[in-house]
């Protein structure tokens, strides 16, 4: 028999969004590729989700 | 003394609040478990009446003795990234990598023990109800006849998960879901189920603790949505504590040893705060985001601090 509660989940949306920065070792963050750290754009937190309280990635999630 | 971080690469969360440490000129080490064993190497001595110990992380070596505070933002798994991996090196690495931080001085956001006890909901609820928190009735079982009951009571239900975890395969999510009392509760009896009173509310609230510093953020209720995580119909806005809210936050934070917090609610049309959980690891740069509080600085801050510092509450 299937748990109760799972008669009420939905296919998780996989977020498409690329994630324009790569993580710099030197500096201990991400950076854009002009350099710039990635939290200094708004756009880029904004448009990657990975400060949100949910959607897809391992970042995403509350804990 | 040295700030470790215990992340993932791409965390831009973390970043949020590494960069202002490096804006304070706090030296840092940020590292992700998962790559122990491998770009991470670690040795500690137990000889004599001392302990001695380090963490090499590429070019970076930190002794276990400077570590002035421990960050566990989003770490990965130890030994998950090994060549040769395993339950049993995932079990050896994680014992040894925090085994020996748990032996240091530093301060904890969060410690382990305590991050391991909050995470389980149905304490939460204990710990909220002592401390004087509002919390909507809930009931976790096992008994379809229970839930019957339980439903015929309150009538108006939500169904959330116990472990606030999602199923993962195949990919899905279990946002908190209205569910009918006249619904086959059969199916109880396959898992345990929370069900929980419904508050019909006007606004969702998310409190970040940190320390004893407090930042509210309100954001208005979606009529066709239970889970203000899948709604985006208004954004998060600067609120007020109550002074009640405040006081109850303080003694569960204490209750908990919890450094950091991550509060939710749900506003009622009386302005009444319920509360719905306590996250020990929750997300908050969406917050910040939002509404320019400096939560990433309030972490940093508390980071940086002397790691002879005790927990502060302000009075209220």
């Amino acid at each position: 028999m299937r748990p109760f509660a799972l008669s009420y989940a939905r296919p998780a949306v996989k977020s498409s969004a690329a994630t324009p920065y790569t993580y710099d070792a030197t500096r201990q963050l991400n950076v854009l590729p002009d350099g710039r750290p990635a939290t200094s754009s708004r756009a880029v937190l904004l448009a990657t989700g990975t400060t949100a309280s949910t959607a897809g990635s391992k970042t995403h999630f509350d804990d | 003394m040295t700030v470790l971080v215990l992340t993932c690469e791409e965390d831009l969360t973390a970043d949020m609040v590494v960069s202002t440490l490096h804006d304070l000129g706090v030296p840092l080490v940020r590292l992700d478990p998962a790559d122990l064993p491998g770009s991470i190497a670690l040795s500690a001595d137990y000889t004599g009446d001392g302990f001695h110990g380090y963490l090499k992380t590429g070019e970076r070596v930190v002794s276990l003795g400077s570590l002035r505070s421990v960050w566990v933002r989003r770490p990965g798994t130890p030994g998950t990234r090994a060549e040769e991996r395993s339950t049993w090196l995932t079990a050896e690495a994680e014992q040894a990598l925090y085994g020996m931080l748990t032996s240091t001085r530093a301060r904890w956001m969060n410690h382990p023990a305590a991050a391991a006890q909050a995470r389980y909901k149905p304490w939460q609820l204990h710990i909220a109800q002592r401390s004087g928190f509002t919390v909507p009735a809930t009931l976790i079982t096992t008994f379809p006849s229970v839930a019957r009951q339980f439903a015929a009571t309150h009538r108006d239900l939500v169904v959330k998960s116990v472990s606030g975890k999602h199923p993962g395969d195949p990919p899905m999510v279990l946002p908190t879901t209205r569910i009918s009392p006249d619904a086959d509760f059969s199916a109880v009896a396959a898992g345990p189920t929370l069900l929980q009173q419904h508050v019909s509310k006007q606004a969702d609230i998310r409190l970040t603790c940190v320390d004893g510093h407090l930042f509210a953020a309100r954001k208005e209720a979606d009529p066709d949505e239970v889970d203000s995580r899948f709604t985006e119909n208004s954004s998060w806005k600067p609120a007020e504590v109550p002074d009640r809210v405040r006081r109850s936050v303080a003694a569960y934070m204490t209750s908990t040893q919890l450094a950091y917090g991550a509060f939710d609610f749900a506003e009622d049309r009386d302005g009444t705060w319920w509360f719905l959980e306590c996250n020990q690891g929750g997300q908050f740069g969406f917050i910040q985001l939002d509404t320019d509080q400096p939560i990433a600085q309030a972490i940093a801050a508390w980071l940086a601090a002397d790691p002879l510092t005790c927990h502060s509450w302000p009075a209220v």
